[in-house]
């Protein structure tokens, strides 16, 4: 199939056609030709539209997708459908399945279940077996399966040592180690931001040293192995402090940050309400400002959804009993666009949803140039529209978002010889 | 205005000053009525209300159905240690099944923060919170401002500490908002282990030392030390509190004026309390006890006639 885009602006930091209106014709999974205008046949499917923009196809680098195990949250094949009508046309899915993806034949089995798919599906796999923080996978096999980094995800590596022999043993791999900095003995079963709300509300908070201590000891390992390692959901102004001063000491770290942790605050959590229940809880707007400082300032490099579905039967309940997790990725776009156009450039954002993880995860970029593979996002940055819960695709519903309005839309998305327009 | 501003008695924090006024001026008047030989009123005939305990309770459950039957209310009770929660249901589908008997007014102790903030989101009855996990209980912060004021006249200008256990303590916070609410000035007093970080924002003094908190006070709201809400041990042993932050009748001797000791019970005597202090002329813990009846009937009176 032969399809042209009309009209659209190329917003690709790495391409020589950055920032220009071009045609793009797309044919049999390349970029077959860019130029102002080109002459099509009658085979050709022409998309059209007011304020056209293409990007690389954006990338989320955490989301959950339940297959297997708790396919009542969400399936992959959903997944696939959620990531997709959000623009996305690559994730990174984390291991929390059941059973875990702890060993090679269940990063065989997601990759090769989603491999027709227009979205790309990239396992990660576990860190230690069961997540239990006791002993590291095996990661070379895993690695020759084609998993590109590691994580116990929310289950953040306790054991000092453990960390220190996990970096250590792909050293010498191009394939990332990743944690979500939060030592559990300061968490102490929080269940909120430790702060003036919790104070107010008697729940159990979740203090920000918690998040901050662990990110000290993950950055002395990191020096201490000379390796690399990605810091997960970090949420607070010293974290991001503590990343910056790394990365001007040149230790090879990098970080990402949450949709909501931009700019949602505990404030959200005044009455209880339990769709704003997350892990990393909502900070203060301090957190808040400092986490745009380091987007902007390029301390943190990428922006996730961290998308966790979770049925009403686990977040229609008590505050404390309640799941943590948002769902995210069909409303993620128009919420970074919307909360960050006035502090970072349009290329600047699309950076962090497509061009940064892949960097970091040692996937090539699919430049929007002749000749290369065509793993394209079209969207129109300036529409304005209320995000209902019929644009969710997910199988859960628990968005917070669902009334809101938002600024930014993906309109459609190619890859892997597959057009879907939103 | 004869009404409350609220639907359900959630927590003082959703209180106006008006509000607790108005209840005080109503415990007035039951307080007569229960000290009277008939002591029954058919202010709740036709009125049922249940009482979900799924926490362990002796005397907010005894006062609240005392209270309920001083009303004339049918009354029927429910703890989760006969109920059906452990078998999985959940709180909503245990409340429901409940209502669908026509119930008016759910009277709820549960032990987590927020639990009846949630129940009145998603139920059509009224529910008075007996006691939510680490955030409020409201009647009993009701009850220690009427005994203050039944005590001073007033609670306006007056320096109340509340000594022990502030950061798991779902008393202090009520009686912090109440007090505050009311024109008191409020002090807290126990081990740093035991005090929120941000302490700050509920406005309220810090008193590391006993016998200043207690040189600054007029009244002294003690709390029972609750070990067992503990994850890790925040204090080394009980003893080591009762030397600290126990109060015995040589600490009050040696005060140069009388202060009025409160407590919500039940006691540790020996712990935060002597028993020379507890039942000495400076306690008012029983009437403590008697005013939660009037208050109790007070709130389930008010929120019966408030209409929807």
């Amino acid at each position: 199939m032969k399809i042209l885009v009309k009209n659209a602006k190329i917003v690709d930091s790495l391409s020589k056609h950055n920032n220009k209106t071009y045609d793009i014709l797309i044919n049999n999974n390349k970029i077959e030709k860019i130029a102002k205008t080109i002459a099509i046949d009658s085979n050709t499917k022409i998309f059209k539209g007011e304020n056209l923009h293409i990007s690389q196809g954006w990338f989320d680098m955490h989301v959950n997708f339940g297959q297997p195990g708790y396919e009542q949250k969400e399936t992959l094949k959903n997944g696939v459908k959620s990531a997709s009508f959000g623009g996305f046309t690559e994730v990174m899915l984390m291991p929390n399945t059941k059973p875990q993806l702890d060993n090679s034949t269940m990063i065989e089995y997601i990759i090769n279940y989603t491999k027709d798919d227009i979205v790309n599906v990239y396992p990660a796999g576990n860190l230690t077996k069961l997540q239990e923080g006791k002993n590291i996978v095996e990661m070379h096999d895993m690695i020759n399966s084609g998993c590109l980094a590691f994580t116990d995800d929310k289950k953040s590596v306790q054991n000092n040592e453990l960390m220190k022999i996990a970096q250590l043993y792909i050293k010498d791999t191009n394939k990332l180690i990743m944690n979500f900095p939060n030592d559990l003995s300061l968490q102490n079963h929080g269940v909120m931001n430790e702060g003036e709300i919790s104070t107010q509300l008697g729940l159990k908070g979740i203090p920000s040293l918690a998040e901050e201590m662990m990110l000290d000891r993950d950055i002395n390992i990191c020096d201490y192995t000379n390796s690399k390692i990605h810091f997960s959901y970090l949420s607070t102004k010293k974290s991001i402090e503590k990343v910056k001063l790394a990365k001007s000491q040149n230790l090879d770290v990098s970080c990402d940050v949450t949709v909501h942790n931009i700019f949602l605050t505990e404030k959200e959590l005044n009455n209880f309400d339990s769709r704003f229940k997350v892990l990393p809880p909502l900070r203060t707007s301090d957190d808040n400002k400092a986490i745009v400082e380091g987007l902007i300032d390029g301390t943190i490099d990428v922006i996730t959804s961290d998308h966790s579905p979770q049925e009403n039967e686990n977040k229609k309940i008590e505050f404390d009993n309640a799941e943590f997790g948002v769902i995210g990725l069909e409303s993620a776009f128009g919420l970074i666009n919307k909360n960050l156009e006035n502090h970072l450039s349009l290329e600047e954002i699309i950076n962090k949803i497509s061009i940064n993880p892949r960097i970091r995860l040692g996937i090539t970029p699919p430049v929007i140039e002749e000749g290369n593979f065509a793993n394209i996002t079209i969207f129109d940055p300036s529409i304005e529209w209320d995000f209902e819960e019929s644009d969710i695709k997910s199988k859960s519903k628990n968005s917070p978002f669902i009334g809101n309005k938002l600024k930014g839309k993906a309109l459609a998305i190619y890859n892997n010889n597959l057009f879907l327009e939103l | 205005m004869n009404s409350l501003s609220v639907d359900h008695m959630l927590g003082i924090k959703y209180l106006t000053k008006k509000d607790i006024d108005l209840i005080f001026q109503t415990a007035d008047n039951f307080k007569k009525i229960i000290n009277q030989p008939i002591k029954k009123v058919p202010s709740l005939r036709d009125v049922t209300i249940a009482n979900l305990f799924f926490e362990n309770s002796t005397r907010t459950k005894l006062s609240f159905e005392l209270a309920e039957k001083r009303l004339s209310a049918d009354v029927i009770n429910f703890s989760s240690a006969s109920s059906s929660v452990k078998k999985g249901e959940t709180l909503l589908d245990t409340v429901n099944n409940i209502l669908a008997m026509k119930v008016d007014i759910i009277v709820m102790r549960h032990p987590n923060p927020g639990a009846s903030v949630f129940l009145s989101r998603n139920i059509s009855a009224k529910i008075v919170n007996a006691g939510d996990g680490t955030h409020e209980h409201p009647t009993q912060a009701l009850l220690d401002s009427f005994s203050i004021r039944e005590k001073y006249g007033q609670v306006a200008g007056k320096k109340i500490v509340i000594i022990g256990d502030i950061l798991h303590s779902r008393v202090a916070l009520s009686n912090i908002y109440c007090l505050k609410k009311l024109g008191a000035e409020v002090g807290v007093c126990g081990p740093s282990t035991l005090m929120p970080k941000y302490l700050d924002s509920l406005g309220v003094n810090h008193f590391s030392s006993l016998n200043n908190a207690l040189k600054w006070c007029d009244v002294a709201n003690v709390l029972r030390i609750q070990l067992e809400r503990q994850d890790v041990q925040l204090l080394p042993s009980l003893r080591e509190y009762s030397n600290v932050f126990g109060i015995n009748k040589k600490v009050l001797d040696n005060l140069d004026k009388k202060i009025t000791i409160m407590h919500p019970g039940p006691i540790n005597r020996g712990v935060e309390l002597t028993s020379d202090v507890a039942d000495s002329e400076h306690s008012i813990i029983l009437n403590q006890v008697e005013n939660g009846v009037a208050i109790r009937m007070a709130v389930l009176y008010l929120l019966s006639i408030k209409k929807n």
